[in-house]
């Protein structure tokens, strides 16, 4: 690491203007990327990028050295993003939904022919609330129980809703990578 | 491309895909937190500010200070008398012509505080202390306050009651009062024609109105809320402190040294003088170190992670040689004496002194013996140091430190070696040497952590007096040095 992130977090808690944009120059690109996960349109994702970047300069003095800052920053980022999706009313119609697994084993699943873009595009085209738990479950790494009470719904809905969220990546992924297949042949050769 | 490396399982891989993404944002994102960052700090308001109770104990503030300056006030119009000046608006009105006026009906106001009577009309203003006049027969009862003000230029005047009743059926205002107020009673009365006008009283004392409805008590203190938001740096701590280094530490060592205490003749002793050999080799003699000692005690204290202050007692055991060439016999007594311990002896006019008979005798018939000899000169002091360390790598098992302060160099004794072989014994009580002289001192002291509590020292030091180590340096001069290398063990605690 080039930077040093003690004095970096001492030096956003003095409200000091240099380091605050170097915390933002190095974090912005990766909670960005949450961001964009998070939201359907980058006008979104910047607005709540926006939005967590001010809640971290103004709560950086709650932010205890015993974890990870990055750790941190991300949570304040997913949250806010929460936020922002409350208020777009995209949690509001979350229900408990019939999902029939696809049947497809973990061991035969592979993401290694798969481009960061298309993945996101992927995630980003869920339903907003398959898209969210999608996020959180598998990404963010929470337990359903956690979402269920981060989302206000109960615990089935959320694993319900992931479930549907898996199963239509799964869809996407097996469609993309016919096309993919393809396109690979065609530059080898 | 993302690397499947050896991960199979579905969120496993989405979550290394994710793991390390990154997008860089648009420029306008930052541009817009920072204009918001900055608009907040235009709008920086303490947080105790933002704090509603904050405005409350202004305003109970403010309710005070009105009251009181409304008291002070009303006070300075009574001549310091408590009393309620007369609201503004007199609604009274005459009723016409009054040829008399005690056949004059006052009228009486009511509002809903206060009741006032006024007359109008030319008026003689008689003030009467105390008594109610024998017209009258409407005493007003006043549970508060009653004053009747009346004025020379004013036509009407007004008597005001609060929350009293006040009746006047009289031509004459009279009152009687009630016992136990203080008032003061201003009876108008009225002569000759009034007038028929019914005139606006404006009265220009305060309105008491106001004030009447102002909380006077039960005004609630509010205390200022603190946020505190560095709770964590206070856990963090505390690990520091237990490393803290140990506050004091004793020391007892020893210093093999080179001690010098550089003699130098100012000028040739008499019975040298008038041998005329002050420019031989007698007058120009020097001083020679020799093996010498110190055995030291210390005592310091770290004032800080690299600082610390000692001091300590040694007892110095200073060796050294005066090389002067020659020295003086007589030739009838057999007396002798070298250069030094003739100079010695005359800087001492007693008679007890120990080279008292050194300086005698010489003046005639003695001879200079041109002999390079070599005689011993040792001191004894007590040494009292202060010393400033500042210490390099202070919590390692090895450290560093730089020393350097001053030293008090208390003489106890002088042996000098005579020419005859003798040893001439001078101690503090002889007067000859300065009781205490100062000294400097530096030194560079490598420290070796055996244990926590144990370490062991080697000290390089040096010292230079820094002032004559004679009280009277009429003849005689010396501004000893040392250089030792010190031996110690310290305990911390």
């Amino acid at each position: 690491m080039t930077f040093n992130e003690q004095e970096l977090v001492k030096g956003c808690k003095q409200r000091n203007r240099i380091a605050q944009k170097q915390l933002y120059d190095v974090f912005g690109g990766k909670l960005f990327a949450i961001c964009l996960r998070y939201t359907k349109n980058r006008a979104d994702a910047e607005d709540v990028l926006q939005d967590a970047f001010i809640k971290i300069y103004e709560n950086i003095d709650s932010f205890r050295a015993d974890s990870p800052l990055e750790y941190w920053l991300r949570s304040v980022v997913v949250n806010t993003a929460l936020n922002h999706l409350r208020q777009q009313k995209y949690l509001k119609e979350l229900d408990d939904i019939d999902v029939h697994h696809n049947g497809l084993s973990d061991r035969e699943f592979t993401l290694g022919n798969f481009q960061l873009q298309q993945l996101m595009e992927m995630i980003r085209e869920l339903p907003p609330g398959c898209q969210t738990i999608f996020n959180l479950y598998a990404i963010e790494g929470y337990q359903h129980n956690e979402i269920a009470q981060m989302l206000g719904i109960s615990e089935g809905t959320s694993k319900s809703q992931y479930s549907r969220a898996r199963t239509l990546l799964q869809q996407k992924l097996n469609k993309e990578k016919r096309f993919d297949d393809g396109s690979v042949q065609h530059k080898q050769f | 491309m993302m690397d499947p490396s050896n991960i199979n399982n579905f969120e496993d891989q989405w979550k290394k895909a994710f793991q390390e993404a990154s997008e860089t944002p648009p420029p306008s994102v930052w541009e817009g937190i920072e204009a918001r960052l900055n608009g907040e700090q235009e709008k920086v308001i303490p947080l105790w500010w933002q704090s509603p109770k904050i405005w409350y104990a202004a305003a109970s503030i403010a309710a005070l200070l009105l009251v009181g300056a409304g008291f002070w006030l009303s006070g300075n119009n009574g001549g310091g008398k408590p009393q309620v000046a007369v609201s503004t608006e007199s609604i009274l009105k005459s009723e016409g012509k009054r040829s008399n006026a005690q056949e004059s009906l006052p009228l009486a106001a009511e509002s809903p505080t206060t009741e006032k009577l006024a007359t109008t009309g030319e008026s003689n203003v008689v003030r009467e202390s105390k008594t109610a006049s024998s017209k009258s027969k409407a005493p007003a009862v006043a549970e508060s306050k009653v004053e009747i003000a009346a004025t020379d230029h004013v036509n009407a005047a007004d008597v005001k009651h609060e929350n009293a009743f006040a009746e006047t059926k009289n031509t004459a205002q009279d009152q009687s009062l009630d016992n136990t107020q203080p008032v003061e009673i201003a009876a108008a009365k009225v002569a000759g024609n009034g007038d028929a006008a019914a005139p606006t009283v404006e009265n220009q004392a305060i309105s008491a109105q106001l004030l009447a409805s102002l909380p006077y008590s039960d005004l609630d203190v509010y205390v200022q809320k603190r946020h505190v938001f560095f709770r964590p740096e206070i856990r963090i701590e505390e690990p520091v402190k237990e490393k803290k280094p140990k506050e004091y530490y004793a020391g007892l060592g020893v210093m093999p040294a080179s001690f010098n205490p550089d003699v130098q003749l100012k000028e040739a002793p008499m019975a040298f003088s008038t041998q005329s050999v002050s420019q031989r080799r007698a007058t120009t003699g020097s001083s020679e170190a020799r093996a010498s000692y110190a055995v030291q005690t210390q005592g310091g204290v770290r004032l800080s992670k690299h600082w610390s202050v000692e001091t300590g007692i040694s007892y110095l055991r200073g060796n050294s040689a005066y090389e002067g060439g020659g020295y003086v016999l007589n030739a009838y007594s057999n007396l002798s004496s070298n250069v030094l311990e003739n100079a010695l002896a005359g800087l001492n006019s007693s008679a007890n002194s120990p080279a008292a008979d050194k300086a005698a005798g010489f003046n005639n018939g003695a001879l200079y013996i041109d002999v390079a000899k070599k005689v011993s000169n040792n001191y004894q002091y007590l040494q009292l140091p202060v010393q400033a360390g500042f210490t390099l790598n202070p919590d390692k098992k090895f450290s560093y430190s730089v020393l350097g302060g001053m030293m008090a160099n208390f003489f106890l004794v002088n042996e000098l070696e005579s020419a005859s072989g003798d040893i001439i014994r001078t101690t503090a009580n002889d007067d000859i040497y300065r009781s205490m002289n100062w000294a400097a001192t530096t030194g560079l002291r490598l420290n070796y952590k055996l244990s926590s509590n144990w370490g062991a020292n080697l000290t390089g030091s040096y010292q230079r007096a820094v002032s004559s180590g004679f009280r009277s340096n009429q003849s005689l001069d010396s501004h000893p040095y040392l250089y030792g290398v010190s031996w110690s063990v310290r305990y911390s605690f």
